[in-house]
């Protein structure tokens, strides 16, 4: 019996060594250590041998059994590592091969700008608010102090569906439209499309335009030129200089247009600037009373600031863009870019 | 509007260098566009002598000269007829640069050196004589550059003029605004005339009809007159200022509508029948032949000005070829008039007639400066052109208008609608400094009068706007509005849109905008059927082009025609998707349905050109694949789908309607092979095209969380044969109407057709999920649910185990 332990020993361990594979290795645990192995036989057969041999060749099996156990765990440790280092130092990909690109799609830059400038209202408290890109006479002109025959209308060129309906030419509009539905105060911004007949490298029939209203008691010119303030700053850069210019727009008074600093020479003056430094950006005003009376509101008892910007002016100054067209010809090469 | 500065300076004295005048008119409102230098042009053109003439040896018509500067003499060689020794003459010099883009250089002519080239009027654009040099004065002095000795030298300031400040549109009015600008004084006086001879009672007799049209009219005779050209101070303000010299008698009636913002005209007074004018509204069916040679078309409500006979003038637009200056006029009738704004306004777009005139009337000029402006157009007849004035003035006016309502501010309201504070004698200094007078009614209150040539101040807002504008933007504080915090929605339909965008580029879409309007064939190529709405566009009555007249009823054509563009440029994988209205006829309203429309289209290799992925074409399961996952984004599971074939540009068969609660809320499949030719695209195309209302009304913003088991779960997969003509569809839903609780899952992942299947099967093979909330389930009770399931599926739709 104890030769045959000795038998056992060598050969097992020789196997073990011999070993090459994790499976093979499993195979040789479960040879001798397995439920039927041979180690475990025996163990199970000590009962059988006479009692005097019994505790030597029981301690020696266990011996054996440790021992084979170590070599085994030994081994499986070696052939783990060799796996490793050879995982590591097989010949390599070759990582300057593209990787595998999940296609992304982008949106309009239209739409990123639009997000940009809605999202600096509505974190100060605005809501946004669409409206009907066909319109009446009325919202569109009329309750906005245009009356016909006007001269301010010349400022528009206008697209009729019949004399009393026109592609809206703003987004002022959805102004009235919303004052004759709510009650002061009222903070909305209006993103949308607008329609005019024009077309050259900087106009296109259709074009983009945000507009804000902010209505509630005392606001002030002060106040507007700090809402603005903010946000240029925000959608631009906070030192971007700006200044406001006195202007006309028949639904608000005292108009202003605000100038930045041009955002290509940093006001040096530059051919986007024709020289002067300065870019008109955007349109703003206190609600003129009279749009207020049009709209149903109280005049004596309410104020309000209002503005507008187009958006796609807004967005050829981000990114560069030198012809508003290309917004409108959907080719990849242009909306790829964004 | 252009103001030359050398006019401008005849009414107020300038001390500020043009650059600082220019930043003041625009931060006050008045926008200037661009500050040309007039001069530069005559650079290195100087006033010379001609000293000595010599024929050409070599030339009949040329002659040789010598002309001296003073410090050097040159050489020039000239053909002109009209050159003689002793002449002052205009020399251009080696260097110099024409108008006319003609650059000097020493240079042989005909074998002769000529150093330089003496000029006539035409060659410096300064005349229209073209016969010979231009001869200077004897006294000129010799060796100045020409813009000099010629008084050339201008500043010219575009200005971008509010169309509220009809006042602005002339040099006085702008000299008015820049004296209350710069806080300086304006300098002019009245013209008076000195009449002589007939009385113009006698000479003309002069009717208003319709005075709701024309207010007031007046006019004045001078006869004995003489048309020569303007001198040349008057041809350089018209030029400097965009109007084109014509005789003296016409330049100075653009003259002073430049100047005083008064448009004239002139008659030629022996065209002028029976001694009278009338002015009345055009007759029915009224036809006139301007003095553009056009024959107009006016309606009742234009103002005609005629004669005893006929119609001589649209009033306040344009005159007439029958009665217009001619180089023999030699007396002349002068009409000074107010018509009516609006009228003006509405005529001018009726005719498409636009003319400096027709612009200031429909902006409204000022009634008071009728008689001046006659009058010092009068005067400067006779000055130019000689002849007599004729004694008196016609000057209908049957019911002058009211003068100006005074306007009652409030000191503290004008100080909190600016937000700055001004003491009231600030502010009444600012009103002064714009001519309107003003009194204080109490401490908090003033009372202002505007001038007459201020229509648009007539409410209090327009008194604070001229406050804060004089005052200055600058000196207001920004500061931060106070207004209070209300409720806002947060879902809307602006949010959805952006949500729906986020989905799409996510599944590898590109966003696009397209117009809003196409040509009527693009969605004629939809083949719609006539009853329906999207084959009634709305038309645009005055597009821009044909290709742009009708509004889209669908936004598909745009995307198809987006497709193609981008094919023809080399891009033939395109995948793009546009969010945006669509505009359907509505009986019931004036206003047409505005829908907007989730709309995309793929076409080309599913992932592009990869090296580590095999080409594939797009197809089907792809644009439906992007319609599943936008519907499982919003949380729509509700939903079904059908092959109806309802849109006809769809491939009848490769297409699906999507219905939730049996409305249809969108459609999705393969473009007709008809469309994609209509398109000129020949690749394949696959397009989706889903209402937004709809989907909105659908979505659900906030799913409810369903708990989900712990327990450990069996799979089993069933590989199943059934007849070709049994749809995916079907057996999905007989799966889920056999209805075993524990069968929590189950999706297809194989479908296969060919070797080992009889013809006219298919087969395909769903994975199945089996496992409870309780407890752990045993293989034996899942086999048994996965037989009977089996037997289940052949019962009802013959389906077979593959094997």
């Amino acid at each position: 019996m104890k030769e045959e332990l000795t038998t056992i020993r060598q050969t097992s361990l020789k196997e073990i060594e011999a070993v090459t594979s994790e499976s093979e290795l499993y195979q040789v645990k479960s040879r001798y250590l397995g439920r039927s192995g041979t180690i475990t036989q025996i163990v199970k057969n000590l009962k059988n041998i006479p009692a005097e041999e019994r505790s030597t060749i029981g301690k020696e099996a266990n011996d054996l059994k440790k021992d084979l156990t170590a070599a085994i765990d030994n081994a499986l440790q070696n052939i783990k590592q060799s796996k490793k280092l050879e995982h590591i130092e097989k010949p390599s990909i070759d990582v300057t091969l593209p990787g595998r690109k999940q296609l992304l799609g982008n949106k309009h830059p239209i739409t990123l700008v639009t997000d940009q400038i809605t999202q600096v209202f509505t974190t100060l408290g605005f809501e946004i608010v669409e409206g009907p890109e066909i319109e009446l006479d009325f919202f569109n002109f009329e309750a906005l102090n245009i009356p016909k025959d006007h001269p301010a209308r010349d400022m528009h060129d206008t697209f009729y569906v019949t004399e009393e309906v026109m592609l809206r030419t703003h987004t002022s509009p959805v102004q009235i439209r919303t004052m004759q539905k709510t009650k002061p105060p009222l903070k909305i911004i209006c993103p949308g499309k607008v329609y005019r007949c024009d077309s050259d490298v900087s106009h296109t029939p259709m074009f983009h335009q945000i507009e804000g209203l902010m209505v509630d008691t005392n606001i002030t010119f002060g106040d507007l030129k700090g809402l603005l303030t903010i946000f240029i700053h925000t959608i631009f850069d906070e030192n971007t200089a700006l200044r406001f210019r006195p202007s006309f727009f028949p639904f608000t008074e005292p108009s202003a247009e605000v100038d930045i600093q041009c955002v290509m020479c940093r006001g040096a003056g530059c051919r986007v600037c024709s020289g002067t430094g300065w870019i008109e950006i955007l349109g703003c005003g206190l609600v003129n009373p009279k749009v207020f009376a049009n709209a149903g509101y109280n005049p004596d008892e309410i104020t309000g600031l209002a503005f507008g910007l187009g958006v796609e002016r807004t967005a050829m100054l981000k990114y560069g863009v030198n012809d508003i067209r290309l917004f409108f010809e959907n080719d990849y090469r242009f909306l790829s870019q964004f | 509007m252009l103001l030359s500065l050398n006019w401008l300076k005849d009414f107020i004295t300038l001390e500020l260098p043009v650059s600082e005048l220019a930043h003041k008119l625009t931060m006050s409102g008045t926008e200037v566009d661009e500050i040309i230098e007039v001069g530069p042009e005559w650079d290195n053109v100087v006033t010379g002598e001609i000293t000595d003439i010599a024929p050409h040896p070599n030339a009949d018509k040329l002659r040789l000269t010598k002309v001296t500067t003073g410090e050097q003499t040159y050489s020039v060689v000239c053909g002109a007829p009209n050159i003689e020794v002793g002449q002052k003459i205009a020399l251009a010099c080696v260097g110099a640069e024409l108008p006319g883009g003609l650059k000097i250089k020493k240079s042989k002519i005909r074998g002769e050196l000529s150093e330089g080239m003496i000029c006539s009027e035409i060659e410096l654009e300064i005349g229209n004589d073209a016969s010979g040099i231009m001869v200077l004065p004897p006294d000129t002095q010799i060796g100045l550059p020409i813009a000099q000795a010629l008084q050339l030298n201008d500043t010219v300031l575009s200005l971008g003029v509010t169309p509220n400040r009809s006042d602005c549109f002339s040099v006085v009015g702008l000299a008015r605004e820049i004296s209350a600008v710069l806080d300086v004084p304006l300098q002019h006086s009245e013209t008076t005339c000195t009449e002589s001879g007939k009385s113009i009672d006698d000479v003309i007799s002069v009717t208003i009809h319709d005075p709701d049209l024309c207010p007031r009219y007046t006019a004045r005779f001078i006869d004995d007159i003489t048309i020569a050209p303007s001198p040349l101070w008057m041809r350089r303000r018209l030029e400097n200022s965009g109007i084109r010299s014509i005789n003296n008698v016409v330049d100075i009636t653009n003259y002073i509508l430049l100047e005083w913002g008064q448009p004239l005209h002139a008659f030629d007074y022996r065209l002028i029948q029976d001694k009278a004018i009338n002015v009345r509204r055009a007759l029915h069916g009224e036809t006139f032949v301007t003095l553009d040679d056009i024959e107009r078309r006016p309606d009742t409500d234009v103002v005609m000005i005629c004669d005893g006979k006929r119609a001589v003038a649209l009033g306040g637009i344009m005159g007439g070829e029958n009665s217009g200056i001619s180089d023999t006029t030699t007396s002349v009738l002068l009409e000074s008039a107010y018509f009516n704004p609006r009228s003006i306004g509405r005529s001018s777009n009726i005719l498409k007639l636009k003319t400096e005139s027709s612009e200031r009337f429909k902006k409204g000029i000022d009634i008071n400066g009728v008689i001046p402006a006659l009058n010092r157009a009068a005067s400067l007849v006779q000055q130019l052109a000689g002849g007599s004035i004729a004694e008196g003035i016609i000057d209908v006016y049957p019911s002058p208008l009211p003068s100006p309502d005074p306007i009652q501010i409030s000191v503290e309201k004008t100080n909190k609608t600016i937000g700055i504070s001004l003491s009231q004698n600030s502010i009444k200094d600012i009103l002064g400094r714009l001519s309107i007078t003003s009194e204080e009614i109490d401490a908090d209150t003033i009372k202002a009068v505007p001038p007459t040539h201020r229509y648009d101040i007539n409410a209090p807002i327009d008194l604070i706007e001229e406050v804060a504008r004089i005052n200055g933007y600058d000196a207001v504080p920004a500061t931060n509005p106070y207004a209070k915090l209300t409720e806002i929605p947060v879902h809307t339909p602006f949010s959805l849109s952006n949500r729906l965008r986020d989905i799409l580029t996510s599944c590898g879409l590109n966003e696009v905008v397209n117009y809003s309007f196409y040509a009527p064939d693009m969605i004629e190529a939809l083949k719609l059927p006539e009853s329906d709405d999207r084959a009634k566009p709305i038309h645009i009555l005055n597009p821009l082009s044909a290709s742009q007249s009708v509004m889209r009823t669908s936004i598909v054509p745009s995307l198809l025609a987006n497709v193609r563009e981008n094919i023809h440029n080399n891009c033939t994988n395109v995948k793009i998707f546009e969010i945006s209205n669509t505009f359907l006829p509505n009986p019931e309203d004036k206003l047409p349905r505005e829908t907007r429309r989730i709309t995309g289209i793929i076409t080309g290799l599913r992932f592009g050109e990869l090296w580590n992925v095999e080409k594939q074409q797009a197809d089907f399961y792809d644009v439906k694949g992007v319609v599943e996952s936008l519907l499982h984004s919003l949380n729509i599971t509700h939903y079904t789908c059908t092959c109806d074939s309802r849109e006809l540009y769809l491939h009848p068969k490769n297409m699906l309607s999507l219905f939730i609660e049996n409305t249809c809320i969108g459609c999705l499949g393969e473009v007709h092979p008809d469309v994609l030719e209509a398109f000129d695209i020949e690749q394949s195309a696959f397009v989706f095209d889903l209402d937004f209302e709809l989907l909105s009304h659908y979505y659900v913003e906030t799913p409810e969380y369903k708990p989900f088991s712990r327990q450990p779960a069996i799979y089993r997969d069933l590989a199943l044969v059934v007849d070709d003509s049994v749809s995916s569809d079907t057996i999905y839903e007989t799966i889920k109407k056999y209805k075993n609780k524990l069968l929590t899952e189950f999706h297809i992942f194989d479908s296969y057709q060919g070797k080992n299947i009889p013809a006219g099967k298919k087969s395909l093979a769903y994975r199945l999920k089996f496992q409870s909330d309780e407890r752990t389930l045993t293989d034996n009770e899942v086999n048994k649910i996965h037989d009977k399931l089996l037997a289940f599926l052949g019962k009802e739709i013959g389906a077979e185990l593959r094997n």
